[in-house]
Parts: C-alpha cells; structure tokens; sequence
C-alpha cells in the first residue's frame, strides 16, 4: 500500500514536472518571438536611410483576415501571424514595424505611392500586382469555399455557384477567380458583389445574402473552427484552389528596404523563429522553406 | 417539594432562554446571509438586464449608424442623422434615459440632447474598461434628475464587422421599473424567507423546549427519588431535616417535631416476612398522612421510625393532634390475613422550646420517645431538664466510652439485710465513675446517657465482669454473698444476652445460683416480648431476676404472673417517709403482701431509719437496703466493716 502510494506521488511529481516543463518551454518560445531572433546590425545598415531616419516601418493591413490578422478584443489593437511575423522582422532588423489597419483594396496603390512602407495582408503575390509592387513571399495558401453550415444549397464546387450570389473582400484574387468561374456559368449568371473587408462579406453570408465566401483557406478553416463562428459557416469542400504565395508587397522602387526585408525573413526561416509563429496560429501547412522575391508573379 | 420543585421550572426555563436565545443567533445569521445574498442576486440580475439591453441598443441602433465613422474627428451629417432616427424613439419613450458617443479621448461626439458636456471621466475605471473593449454596467444614482437610480452601461462601440471598436457608448437606462419589478420580487423572498426562518425558529425552540421540559422531569425525579423513600413515598431523612429547617426559619417559628415509632414492628418483620413488614409501613404511613393536616410533613426516616413535623401548634394541641393520629394507627390492620393492632410511640420535642436546631430537636424527641417507649404513654412530650439534657449526655457518652477503656469504672456494694437475723443475705453492685475531672460520679450522672445510647451494653457487660470477679475473691475470702448487678432494659432486648451471661458466671466459675441481675420494672412494660424471654432464660440458667424500683414505674400484673421473678425491690419513695405517710403504707403493705402471694422475695430500699427498719419489720418484709445499714462501700472496705468472721453488720451512725 505504502508503496503503491510512493509510486503514485512520484508519478504526480513526475506528471507535474512534465506539465510545467512544457509550459517552461512554450512561454520561452512565446517571449522569444523578440529573444529568439538575434538582432543583425548589417540588415539594420542595409535599410534605406529614410526608413532608419524615421524609426518605423509602416505596414498597411486589413484585420478582418483572422488568423493572419484581426481585431483584438479591445477592438483596437491588430493580432494575429502577420502581426507576429512583422515585430520578428523589427527585432531582426532593429526597427519598429508597425501594422496599420489599411482598406486591402487600395494598400497596393498606397504603397506606391509612398503612404505606407509595404503591405502585409495575406495578400496573394500575383502577376497583375506585381505591375505595381514587389513581393517578398512568406506564405503559400490556395483559396477555399465558405458556405451557410449545413451547406442548404449543395455547393461543393466553383460550378455550383452559378445562378447564385457569392461574396468576396473586394481586391482580393479569389474576384479573379470567381470572374475567371463565372464566364462558364452560361443562362445562369453568377452575381459577385464584394465588400470592402472579408468580415463584411461573411456578414452577407451569415444574414442569407450570399451563398458562399471565397477566401484563403486559412482564414475559412480558422472561421469554420472558431467557436464563436463555427456554428455559422463550413467549408463546402477540402479543396484548395489556385494556390499560390503571399508576398509582403513593397514599391517597386524600394529594392533596398525589399532585400533586407527578404534577408531578414530569410534569417527567421532559418533560425526556426518563423516556423515556430506558423505553428502558434496553427498554420503550419503553408510553411514556406526559404524567402523569395516575386515568385508567384513569375509562376503564373 | 413545592419550592424546590418551583426552582426547578425556573432554571429549567432558564435554559429555555438559553437555548432560544442561542439557537436565535445562526437563524438570525442565516437570514442576514440569504438576504444579502437576494439583494445581491437582484442588483446582478439588474446590471445584467441593461447589459444586454445596452448590447442589443448598440448593435441595433448605434452601430449601423456609424458605418466607416471616424470618432475623433466627429460625425458626418449623414451619420449623426442616422443615429439620430434610430435613437429618436427610445428616447422619446424614456427606454434610454441618456446616451452620449464619446471617442476614446473621452470627447462627447454625440449625445441625445445635443449637449457636448457631461459624462463619465475619462480616467473613470468603468470608462477605461469599456475603451480595453470590456462592458461596465453599475447602478448608480440618477445624476441629473434628482433621486432615483439607473443603469449606467460603458461599452465599446463596434461598427463594423471586423471588430473595430471606434469609441465608447455611454448609456443610462431607466431602473424605476426593474427596480419596482425587483422590490417586488424582493418582497415575496423576504416574506418567504421570514416565515420559512420564523418556522425553522419555532421548529428549534420546540426541540428545546422539549429537550428542557424532559431535563426538567428528569432532574425533578432525581430530586424526589434523592428526597423520597422508595417504599411508602414520604419524603426521606434528607428531606426531612431539609423541611425540618424550613419550619423553623418559617412563620410562625412555633411547632413541634414529632418522632413515631412501631411497637412491635421487629415481630411483624420476624414472623409475617418483610413483605408484610412493608405493606404495614405503607399503612401506618397512609394512615400517618390521612390523620393530620394538610399542612404537616409525615417522613419516613427509616426502619419503622417516621418523622412529623407539625407546624404552628402549642403542646396541647400537638398531643390531641396525635392522639387522633394514635387512633387511627391503632385500628386493626389485616396483613396476609391476620389482623394486627400496631402501637406506636410518639416523642415529641416543641420548639423553640427544646431546641433551635433540627439535630437538637430530634434528640430532644428521641429523649422523650425513649421515656414513651419504656412507659405505657405512647405520647410524650420531652420534659426537658437535666437527665434528658441531650448536648451534655454526648459529652458524657464520649467520655464514657473512653472511661470504659481505660477503667476509670469502680463498683461499690451496698449490702442487704435479711430482717429475720440482720445478716448480710446479698450485696448490689453499684457502678461509681472515678471521673478524672468531676470526681467520684454516681450512676444517675451517667446511667441515663449510657442507657441512651448502646453504650449500656458495654458498660453492663464491664459491671458483670467485675461483680463476678470481685464475687470469686469474696467467696475466696469467705464470704458467701450473693452479688446483684443492675441490667437495663435495652440489656434485656439484646438477642444473647443470657448466653453472654451463661458464659461469664461460668468464666468465673462461681456458681450461677450466687448472681442476682436487677432489672427496672419499666423494662418488663416495653417490649416485653423480648425481655421476657431473656427473663426465663436468665433464670434457667440459675440466676435470680429481680424487680428494681418497684410501684413507680409500670408493670402489669400479668407480667409479673408470666416472668419467674424471684425478688421484689420496693422503691424508696415509699419507704422513706413510711412511718409519716398512711398511703405509702398502704401501698408498701400491700406490695409485700402481692409479692409473697407470687412467692417472691421483697426487699425494701431506702432504709434510713431504724423506725423504718421496725415498721418493715412489722409488715413482714424479708429484707432491707440503705444508708441506715451501710453505705455502697468497695467490696474490701465491706469485708472489714463486718469484721472478720461477723456477718452481722456493726451499728451504723444514721445519717450516713
């Protein structure tokens, strides 16, 4: 008996030992986010002079893109990888890298216009935009289909949404695609209506307006797991269309500020910071093995 | 009983209160607890009714309003037309007592009235709480109108579906009705709960009131068991001396104590059984009770001796009193079939008269029963005086005991002449106290505490002993006396004491025929069942029984028939002033004529003269005793005045 007891203590221990050690472990990983990443003084040099003059690199964002990037509770305050991802790279590079909630369809423009440093917005690195900036690609994703849960209209495929009204983030390459899809509905037209932010389309999708969503599978995945939001919606299938790389989009006349950004990127890919982010938001699977510059456009 | 029994109810009632008052104390806890915990519970329910009141006004009203809106630099035309429609109502109708939109900077951007005043302090937790994105709900009091409450909700404002929050909605809800709404609802829990506490009170008052009572009866019995006699249901000794006090220390102060005892009680135990013995204490103690007044206390303090305490009543009327009470006990009582006739002796002791206390007046009436119970009264009524004086025979007692131990005893001899040739026909053994204090003390100093106490046993079986040693060395020296030794009626009631007699003569080995034991004529009156028996067997043994101090106590001439009494002492009263006194004559003629006719023996004590010597003479009594012959002189000192051969006494001066 008494040593039954001794052994059931020491397993107790033993378990509690476990327990914490892995907690040890994960907050290391979660304060190391900064700790981890090694400052580099040569990619700080690289920057171009104006952006170290200001202290800031400015990135437009649109948080209705959970998990990539949303609101936080607060209603204020931006979360999510991208967010992640962009305070490595300021800790990689010394600099402040700040997310600024920005309309995703117009960031391109602003960007080359010089309103904002570079966009950082799930945005799909494609052909078409890479006209007007560069991308540093960090994410490969395709795109999926989000319906009503219990999927009253049967759509399992792109065909299925001729004759229906989908909804879409205006500006985002799933318009592409569904303007690409439509051409082959014939006698019942597809209508697509788009909104300024994915959340507003989803709103049409929740209230019956539209059928379907089209989104990155990421963030139709997150929304058909979340608790809050898993009640409402589904994906219509576990197809991935069209896949493709995001890119963090800089003007195309900031090489300087979009090489140390890929070399930066580079440095997280390495040291195991970036996959270490991808696997705290659960997005492991779209993991890219090294940094590129305009490599969607070129594939496309 | 009755007080004892009223202090009782009172300490049991004060642990009533005790219990009530304590068990009061958790009910009242408890309901402080519950109450508290409804009021609680209502406020809660109130702030959780504006919040999500706020919530749907938010969402429903608010937020569509101000799609795009940028707080902090104001609202569009547009928007603050919007808001305005959709909050217009609700306003009007008094659903929303206020409502302001403020930035996050605390800027009041739109409010119901149009004024850009007023509001929460930005530095307010609940306004800092709802600019984090949480919601702050308080009732608080109505700011603006005067006395009353509302709800004030805090809560971020969110247009979009994104989630954005662009500012805080600042809105006060009226309370009037749910707070009229919770009264109510408050009302029928304090009434539910009030009766239910109210309930569980009584509840627990009744176990403890039920638990005291039962406490109370239990303790009440204990009492009367401890106060009680198990067997008639009387108040016991205990009790007895207790109400024995309270009777003095009462009103009027003026009583008697009474102390009752069974004649015969022994025989009935002996021969019927204790059974019987029983059913006839049960009797005599109903009996007891049913003849006196309600107002007197009838104990039983054991055996067959009851006490009576008999309040407020003078000597005469304490003995018509138990006169009554005599009858009633006197009547035939059946037991086992066999009709009886119980007697009974009553010593009475009044007080304050013969005592200030309960111990001093029991002796006093123990005094007096001893006289009733050798005599043929059965209610006495202590005299009083010196013999009877109680304190003292302790003392005298006490001393005895240890006089005894340490032979500080002497006998002395008083001779009797035989009046037909002047010899010495027999000596009396008269027992003198060498009292290391007092001196020489004679028997009546003494005798009558003795015999009170059982100390007469002792002290009988010392004068035995001695007579018959003293006897063994006289017959020794010659002289042929036979030896008389005094024996008390108490010796005559002790089982074995013939035996005990049988066996001293024979210690001594004098011959049984030479003893002569005197015994008083009272002692035949009592008891006499006993003391006969003793009679008969004393004389069995050879010995002589003779009759001391006879005609002024009692014995019947019955008595006298059945007892083999071989001597007749007639008591000096009647000899001393006989040549003066026709009665005593009379009386003196007649007791030797009777005691001769019985074939007795008489002798004549108190012999101070030679007239009286003569006259004795002359009526034909056998013999004479007293100072005019000799004085009660050591048996040595009596071998020497009779000379050495002489057994005719030398003349003695009179007046010795």
């Amino acid at each position: 008996m008494t040593a039954f007891r001794t052994a059931l203590a020491s397993a107790a221990v033993l378990l509690v030992a476990a327990t914490t050690g892995c907690a040890g472990v994960k907050g290391e990983a979660g304060a190391g986010t900064a700790g981890d990443v090694a400052f580099d003084q040569g990619l700080h040099d690289a920057l171009p002079q104006k952006v170290r003059d200001r202290g800031t690199i400015r990135l437009a964002t649109d948080p209705s893109y959970p998990p990539m990037e949303s609101y936080g509770t607060d209603g204020r305050s931006i979360i999510g990888f991208e967010p992640d991802l962009a305070a490595a790279l300021g800790a990689v590079l010394g600099i402040k890298v700040e997310m600024v909630a920005a309309d995703f369809d117009s960031s391109l423009d602003e960007t080359a216009a010089g309103t904002y440093d570079g966009v950082l917005s799930a945005m799909t690195d494609t052909a078409e935009r890479e006209k007007i900036t560069d991308f540093v690609n960090y994410f490969a994703a395709g795109t999926s289909i989000v319906v009503q849960r219990g999927n009253a209209h049967g759509v399992t495929d792109l065909k299925d949404l001729c004759g229906r009204v989908v909804a879409v983030e205006k500006g985002t390459v799933q318009v592409d695609l569904l303007e690409r899809s439509k051409r082959g509905c014939g006698t019942q037209p597809m209508t697509v209506r788009t909104y300024k932010t994915n959340s507003d389309a989803l709103l049409q999708l929740r209230t019956g307006r539209a059928v379907a969503v089209l989104s990155d599978y990421p963030t139709a995945a997150h929304l058909t797991t979340d608790q809050r939001t898993r009640s409402h919606f589904q994906l219509a299938s576990t197809v991935q269309y069209e896949p493709g790389l995001y890119g963090l989009a800089v003007a195309r006349d900031d090489t300087a500020l979009r090489d140390t950004l890929r070399d930066a990127l580079d440095r997280l890919i390495r040291s195991g910071a970036y996959a270490e982010l991808l696997e705290r938001w659960g997005l492991s699977s779209g993991a890219v093995k090294a940094s590129s510059v305009n490599a969607g456009g070129g594939e496309d | 009983m009755r007080l004892r029994s009223r202090s009782g109810a009172e300490g049991g009632s004060r642990l009533f209160v005790a219990y009530a008052a304590a068990s009061l104390v958790p009910v009242a806890l408890l309901g402080a607890v519950l109450v508290n915990g409804y009021r609680d519970d209502a406020i809660r329910q109130a702030e959780e009714q504006g919040r999500s009141q706020a919530v749907v006004i938010a969402e429903m009203a608010v937020a569509p309003a101000l799609e795009d809106a940028d707080l902090t630099a104001g609202l569009t035309t547009a928007q603050r037309d919007r808001l305005q429609s959709a909050t217009d109502f609700a306003i009007f109708h008094g659903s929303v007592v206020r409502m302001r939109l403020r930035s996050f900077t605390g800027q009041v951007v739109f409010s119901d009235d149009g004024s850009t005043v007023g509001g929460v302090p930005v530095a307010d937790p609940a306004f800092t709480a709802a600019a984090v994105g949480s919601t702050d709900v308080a009732v608080v009091p109505d700011p603006e109108r005067g006395p009353g409450e509302v709800i004030r909700v805090l809560e971020p404002v969110v247009p979009s579906a994104s989630g954005r929050a662009i500012g805080v909605l600042e809105l006060y809800l009226p309370y009037e009705t749910i707070a009229a709404h919770l009264q109510r609802q408050m009302s029928v829990t304090y009434w539910r709960l009030g009766v239910g506490l109210v309930g569980l009170y009584l509840v627990l008052a009744l176990i403890s009131w039920s638990t005291t009572r039962s406490l109370r009866r239990y303790a009440a019995r204990q009492e009367h068991e401890a106060l009680h006699d198990a067997l008639t249901g009387l108040p016991n000794r205990a009790a007895f001396r207790l109400r024995a006090r309270t009777a003095l220390e009462t009103a009027p102060r003026r009583g008697a104590v009474v102390l009752v005892d069974l004649n015969h009680f022994k025989e009935v135990n002996d021969t019927l059984g204790h059974h019987a013995g029983d059913e006839l204490l049960r009797v005599v103690a109903d009996r007891l009770v049913g003849a006196l007044r309600p107002e007197d206390t009838v104990t039983r303090l054991g055996g067959d001796e009851f006490g009576v305490i008999l309040p407020g009543l003078g000597s005469e009327e304490v003995v018509t009193l138990l006169a009554g009470a005599r009858a009633r006990l006197t009547e035939e009582i059946v037991l086992d079939g066999i009709p009886l006739t119980i007697e009974a002796s009553f010593g009475v002791a009044l007080y304050p008269e013969h005592g200030a206390g309960v111990e001093e007046l029991l002796q006093s009436a123990d005094a007096a029963m001893y006289q009733g119970k050798r005599g043929t009264v059965n209610i006495v009524v202590y005299a009083g005086g010196g013999v009877a004086h109680s304190t003292q025979w302790l003392v005298v007692q006490a001393e005895l005991r240890h006089a005894l131990e340490r032979d500080e005893l002497v006998l002395h001899y008083q001779p009797k002449i035989r009046l037909a040739d002047g010899e010495i026909c027999g000596v009396e053994a008269l027992v003198r106290w060498q009292h290391p204090v007092r001196g020489l003390l004679p028997p009546s100093e003494f005798l009558p505490a003795a015999e009170q106490s059982g100390l007469i046993e002792p002290l009988t079986a010392w004068v035995l002993n001695r007579a018959l040693a003293d006897q063994r060395d006289w017959l020794t020296a010659g002289r042929t006396w036979p030896v008389a030794v005094n024996v008390s009626a108490r010796n005559l009631e002790v089982p074995g004491f013939a035996p005990f007699v049988a066996a001293t003569v024979a210690g001594y080995g004098v011959p049984a025929d030479m003893l002569m034991l005197e015994v008083t004529e009272t002692a035949l009156a009592g008891d006499a069942a006993t003391a006969t028996r003793t009679v008969i067997d004393l004389v069995g043994l050879g010995a002589g029984v003779a009759v001391d101090d006879f005609g002024v106590g009692y014995t019947s001439l019955s008595q006298l028939r059945n007892v083999p009494v071989s001597e007749i002492k007639i008591d000096q009263v009647f000899v001393r002033g006989i040549t003066r006194n026709p009665q005593s004559e009379a009386i003196v003629r007649s007791v030797i004529e009777l005691a001769h006719g019985l074939g007795c023996w008489v002798t004549a004590e108190g012999v101070e003269t030679a007239e009286v010597r003569a006259w004795l003479e002359d009526a034909g009594c056998d013999a004479v005793q007293g100072t005019l012959l000799s004085a009660p002189l050591s048996w040595t000192d009596l071998i020497e005045t009779t000379g050495r051969t002489g057994h005719e006494l030398p003349a003695v001066p009179a007046g010795m």
